[in-house]
């Protein structure tokens, strides 16, 4: 009996203190600022009701797209006019490719093979031979400008600066053949893009 | 106000760099943009190049095509030693900072592509397998 006592007892505190003592001594959120994210239902005074009238009577938001309209006309267009305008150029952009010539006339290229090697795309094909003089140059040297990925690896793999890709882009061609490039159009190329070509690397001999 | 001050200025100054009302509108009609600026130099193609640093970077500096190419205008016809300066590349125009010239380089052609001059790739080398030509008696 005693021992019932005991536990009705237990009981009856645990029950006290879950009814008064523990709400009085938690710390309880109060929440009260809430915010309604859905759609307001329209407030239906007389003030309110007359105000969207005259929005949607006077057109408000169709004039204030005009005037945002006017303003971008007005603006500078941030527009290149391009064959007249033209971006700013790296001196080390790659574009059509060239053969150069040492200062003296001679062409660099000694047939080493090795920017047909690196080539990525194997875009480049080179057949040599033993000249009359006994230097080594090229027969053949062409440049399938379709396959090309314009890696730059062919320029950067050359030991004598023979091959580079010059700051050319305005190559396109109406017809696929003329991209197949051989060894005199690469040539001319170069006789015809030295000067810049040579003044874009001298620009950019520190940082290579 | 400064700006409405501007633009005023820099409409009088279109019109008097282009001839008047009707040269402006010719110009507007080959370059479809009106501009001014100063001629920093003219290659030996009649390609005037001016510049403007009231324009924003970009649109500073640009090519006149001389009126002999008519509307058949293209961009590779700048040289380049003028393509150069044309592309930011540098900010030294060929004009009072000459490129060196040696007597091998070639003159410079504009893209010929569907012209009679366009490129016709040709095998530099001999072919490896000749026809057999039969001996005449």
């Amino acid at each position: 009996m005693a021992m019932l006592k005991l536990f009705c007892a237990r009981a009856s505190v645990h029950g006290l203190a879950r009814q008064g003592l523990i709400p009085l001594c938690a710390t309880q959120q109060n929440r009260t600022h809430f915010k309604q994210v859905g759609q307001q239902p329209p407030n239906l005074e007389w003030r309110p009701i007359m105000d969207r009238a005259a929005t949607s009577v006077f057109w408000n938001e169709m004039f204030k797209g005009i005037g945002i309209c006017l303003g971008m006309i007005l603006k500078e267009p941030a527009n290149i006019n391009y064959p007249f305008e033209k971006g700013p150029l790296s001196p080390r952009f790659r574009g059509e490719h060239a053969l150069r010539r040492y200062p003296s006339g001679e062409e660099r290229c000694i047939a080493c093979k090795l920017c047909e090697a690196i080539c990525p795309a194997q875009a480049i094909t080179i057949e040599a031979e033993t000249r009359a003089d006994g230097s080594r140059r090229t027969t053949r040297y062409d440049i399938d400008m379709t396959k090309c990925i314009y890696c730059g690896f062919c320029q950067e793999a050359c030991p004598v600066d023979a091959i580079v890709e010059g700051p050319n882009f305005e190559y396109s061609t109406e017809t696929r053949e003329e991209l197949l490039y051989n060894k005199e159009k690469l040539l001319s190329n170069g006789d015809k893009w030295e000067t810049e070509i040579a003044a874009n690397l001298q620009a950019d001999y520190l940082y290579r | 106000m400064a700006s409405f001050r501007s633009v005023i200025v820099n409409s009088y100054k279109i019109l008097r760099q282009n001839n008047g009302v009707i040269g402006s509108f010719l110009k507007l009609f080959r370059h479809d943009d009106l501009k001014w600026g100063t001629c920093i130099g003219e290659d030996k193609f009649g390609n005037k190049y001016y510049q403007n640093n009231y324009y924003f970077y970009g649109k500073n500096r640009w090519v006149s095509f001389p009126p002999s190419v008519g509307f058949d205008f293209d961009a590779s016809q700048v040289p380049p030693e003028w393509h150069r300066w044309l592309q930011y590349i540098t900010d030294e125009p060929p004009s009072t900072h000459p490129l060196p010239k040696r007597n091998w380089m070639a003159d410079h052609t504009e893209n010929l592509t569907g012209s009679s001059k366009e490129y016709v790739p040709y095998s530099t080398t001999r072919p490896k397998i000749e026809a057999w030509v039969p001996p005449k008696k």
